[in-house]
């Protein structure tokens, strides 16, 4: 357990590192790597659905990929953008382009890059027990390697999530998103995703294009995609209420809380792991339509000094306020995952409403289990907020865990937590 | 069967699957003896192994997957002097575009295809617009974007 919570906060470092590709071409505030694994992710699950791969191991293969780089750092391929040139003009052209190299120079750098990689991951991984080590380390050299259809389908959802956010962050045309464009049609083979590579084109860049199999499918999958990707850079809440200053965003607690429910589910037998995986990934989906949300948004006083007051304490409310805040939440959430799923395929949309429900309403054992997991991931984090920044204060979460966690293995992680700060 | 799929292999992808499928199943032996070696303290770590080592079902599936793919396996070789010229599988692809810029590439066939070791899968739209072309001709690669590149070299290194 001290191992697990040790990995665990090594890797809330993701939440703090923009990724290298944005910054170098001058994107603002730009997504981190843990907002990146979060959409990849979710990618996978759903397009490894369609192909009827196994979505627990899609999931999970999404979820190590860039776990590297807690140490690695985000480096570009084949180090190809470390050295730019001074000229501006001469840089701009150069990032506009994907590499340029010979074969032997891209095998050799190919090469480095993966072993400065691994040595970097199984530095992250050394602390942990053989067996969660064995599993993460699996998954992360299938993506690298493609040892299964799965784990090579995976890497080439990355590099189209990656594409997508290019878009959405240069537009099409004669952008820098053309380099990412060169690098999907370098990589993406599976013919499923070739289609997907079409209706892309087709809706950003206006492509007609012959008719393709599950066309609609494909492209309720891409609105769904665009929809969620609000929910990076989307500040959590109850930090924002609280003053911390670029605090997490709901993609980058939902990826946190996905790693928690593979490293601590894992102890959990009675648990379905693919269930568990995919209710993580669906938690907070509503904050597409709903902004995030905390219990004291609906009861929070006009003035500011009550107000700080409020905040300052975990709410004392009676079970008739707590409840009526449960059903004002859940009804408005319920509506904005309805809308957000509306065109997703039939089971599909089923499957997200009734993980969603069962999580928000703890009534099965993986709901049950990942609603306190969701309580010790918001506590570690303010714990590592109240580290950096004396004024905060996390004695409320504290409250609330003290609350809400029964289940053995949630226990045992906040008692760990409690011995690690305290 | 006639439907069955192609799996196009060079001679070292090709023997580096037929070692892998041995010594799966000699894992496959040693596991249900109880005797695994316990292969993260070895010495000579080899990953590829270990997601399989806790689940025989997957390693199971896998070794399944590998014979299916070694049944239908096609060595890819070097083709006939006359038609060295133009890109076929195996081939490594030397490109340049009008200001001077070279890159390359290997088209392969999609087990062995990794462009981070520069090797590109024959079924990627890049290996597909590769294909069939000869050296001196004009090629477009991407699709929303033009790239336009010229075939400098073609060659053939398979052993």
């Amino acid at each position: 357990m001290k191992e697990s919570l040790n990995f665990l906060i090594e890797t809330h470092k993701l939440k703090k590192m923009p990724r290298t590709g944005w910054v170098l071409r001058g994107v603002e505030n730009p997504e981190t790597i843990g907002e990146h694994i979060f959409r990849v992710a979710f990618l996978s699950w759903l397009l490894a659905d369609k192909k009827k791969l196994n979505t627990k191991e899609a999931i999970k293969i999404a979820l190590s990929h860039d776990l590297c780089e807690v140490y690695a750092g985000d480096v570009t391929p084949f180090f190809y953008y470390l050295n730019l040139p001074k000229d501006q003009e001469k840089k701009k052209k150069l990032l506009m382009k994907w590499v340029r190299l010979s074969r032997k120079e891209k095998e050799k750098r190919g090469k480095k890059k993966l072993e400065m990689e691994k040595k970097a991951f199984l530095r992250l991984l050394k602390p942990l027990d053989q067996k969660t080590k064995q599993e993460l380390f699996s998954a992360w050299f299938n993506y690298e390697k493609g040892v299964t259809y799965t784990g090579k389908f995976v890497k080439q959802l990355d590099k189209i999530e990656t594409l997508i956010q290019a878009i959405e962050y240069f537009g099409p045309g004669k952008t820098p998103a053309m380099g990412w464009w060169e690098e999907t049609e370098e990589l993406i083979e599976d013919p499923l995703l070739l289609d997907f590579l079409k209706v892309i084109q087709k809706r950003f860049y206006g492509k007609k294009i012959a008719k393709i199999k599950d066309q609609k499918e494909l492209e309720s999958v891409l609105d769904f995609i665009l929809e969620i990707g609000k929910l990076k850079r989307l500040p959590r809440l109850y930090w924002n209420l609280r003053g911390v200053k670029n605090p997490e965003s709901v993609a980058e607690h939902i990826f946190t809380l996905l790693l928690m429910a593979w490293v601590f589910g894992k102890e959990k037998k009675n648990l379905h792991m693919n269930k568990l995986l995919k209710m993580a990934i669906c938690h907070e989906l509503s904050a597409v339509y709903t902004g995030d949300t905390t219990p004291y948004d609906r009861i929070l006083p006009a003035d500011n000094q009550q107000r700080e007051e409020v905040l300052k304490k975990m709410l004392r409310l009676s079970k008739k306020e707590k409840k009526w805040i449960f059903f004002a939440d859940y009804r408005e959430e319920k509506k904005a995952i309805e809308k957000l799923t509306k065109k997703l395929r039939p089971s599909l949309k089923k499957e997200i409403l009734l993980l969603w429900r069962e999580y928000r309403t703890k009534s099965s054992p993986e709901g049950y289990f990942l609603a306190q997991l969701n309580a010790l991931a918001v506590l570690l984090q303010g714990i590592l907020y109240e580290k950096e920044d004396k004024k905060f204060f996390v004695s409320p979460i504290w409250e609330w865990t003290f609350e809400f966690c029964d289940d053995p293995v949630a226990v045992e992680l906040m008692e760990e937590i409690k011995k690690k700060f305290y | 069967m006639a439907n069955e799929k192609k799996f196009y292999l060079t001679k070292e992808g090709l023997e580096r699957l037929k070692k892998e499928y041995k010594e799966l199943k000699k894992f496959r032996l040693a596991k249900t003896k109880g005797e695994v070696p316990r292969l993260w303290h070895s010495e000579d770590l080899n990953p590829e192994y270990l997601s399989f080592q806790e689940d025989l079902n997957f390693l199971e599936s896998r070794i399944q997957e590998l014979e299916y793919v070694l049944k239908n396996a096609e060595l890819i070789k070097n083709p006939l002097k006359n038609r060295q010229n133009i890109v076929d599988l195996g081939a490594t692809v030397t490109l340049e575009e009008p200001d001077g810029h070279i890159n390359e590439f290997m088209v392969v066939g999609t087990l062995e295809a990794n462009p981070s070791e520069g090797k590109i899968s024959s079924d990627s739209p890049v290996g597909k617009t590769l294909l069939g072309h000869r050296v001196g001709e004009e090629v477009i690669i991407t699709s929303p974007i033009k790239v336009v590149y010229k075939i400098k070299k073609i060659r053939y290194n398979l052993s």
